[in-house]
């Protein structure tokens, strides 16, 4: 490591990308409970759960670097449970729910 | 003089939190790319020190990027450093298709140029200290 004004920099500098990056964050969010609305409706379309796979895999790749190491952990549970060829439907809605409540329950300024 | 590192991922926060990361905290010069496709030219222009190539992308890959990498002449030497989420079952694979090494994601942007010079054997963060 170098100085910890540096530190205090990329802190600063993360917070700034994460304010940026939020909304979209919040929108991987909402694919995956667009996901799962379809299929309680008794639809099944497979772009929309390919979008579903993809959005856990990148929250959970994202997340993590700006210290919602919980909310990550999460989302990889999602992703895997999206994984499987026939996902768990209420597995995913029980972590969803909870993904929801970590990403608005934190660094939610 | 600073190293210099490239970094090939197509998310975005991933590149810039990464960029942060490399150029504050370890002193590195940092360029981006966020395609294979890009991250090839780019390559073979700037001739970076070293790449951190995402697994996981549209289009071309993490492994197609790496083949393409070290099958060009200019660019073959350069280390290349694997990013991924599924690292357990795909370390192995991953070096014995020519990566230097495996970085997890979610990474530590305060730890992240650490790893980097702990794969490469690079003692000082950033810093070029050896003749080239």
């Amino acid at each position: 490591m170098r100085h910890k004004n540096n530190e205090d920099r990329v802190r600063a500098a993360l917070e700034k990308v994460w304010l940026a990056s939020r909304p979209e964050a919040l929108s991987r969010l909402a694919a995956l409970e667009d996901f799962l609305a379809e299929r309680r409706s008794g639809k099944t379309n497979e772009q929309r759960h390919a979008d579903a796979l993809s959005a856990a895999h990148r929250l959970s790749g994202s997340l993590g670097m700006f210290g919602m190491s919980e909310a990550s952990s999460c989302a990889s549970e999602i992703e895997m449970l999206l994984s499987q060829s026939v996902p768990d439907i209420t597995k995913v809605t029980e972590q969803v729910c909870r993904l929801r409540k970590l990403m608005e329950g934190t660094r939610n300024s | 003089m600073p190293r210099t590192l490239l970094v090939i991922d197509d998310d975005q926060d991933i590149r810039e939190v990464a960029k942060t990361s490399l150029e504050l905290v370890g002193g590195f010069r940092v360029v981006v790319a966020d395609s294979g496709q890009r991250g090839l030219m780019i390559a073979q222009e700037a001739r970076p020190d070293a790449i951190i190539l995402d697994l996981m992308m549209p289009d071309m890959d993490g492994l197609k990027t790496l083949a393409q990498l070290k099958h060009r002449q200019e660019t073959a030497g350069i280390p290349v450093i694997m990013l991924t989420a599924k690292v357990q079952a795909a370390r192995q694979e991953l070096v014995g298709q020519g990566a230097a090494g495996v970085l997890v994601k979610p990474f530590d942007p305060m730890k992240l140029p650490e790893q980097v010079c702990e794969i490469l054997g690079w003692d000082a963060l950033g810093k070029d200290d050896t003749a080239r």
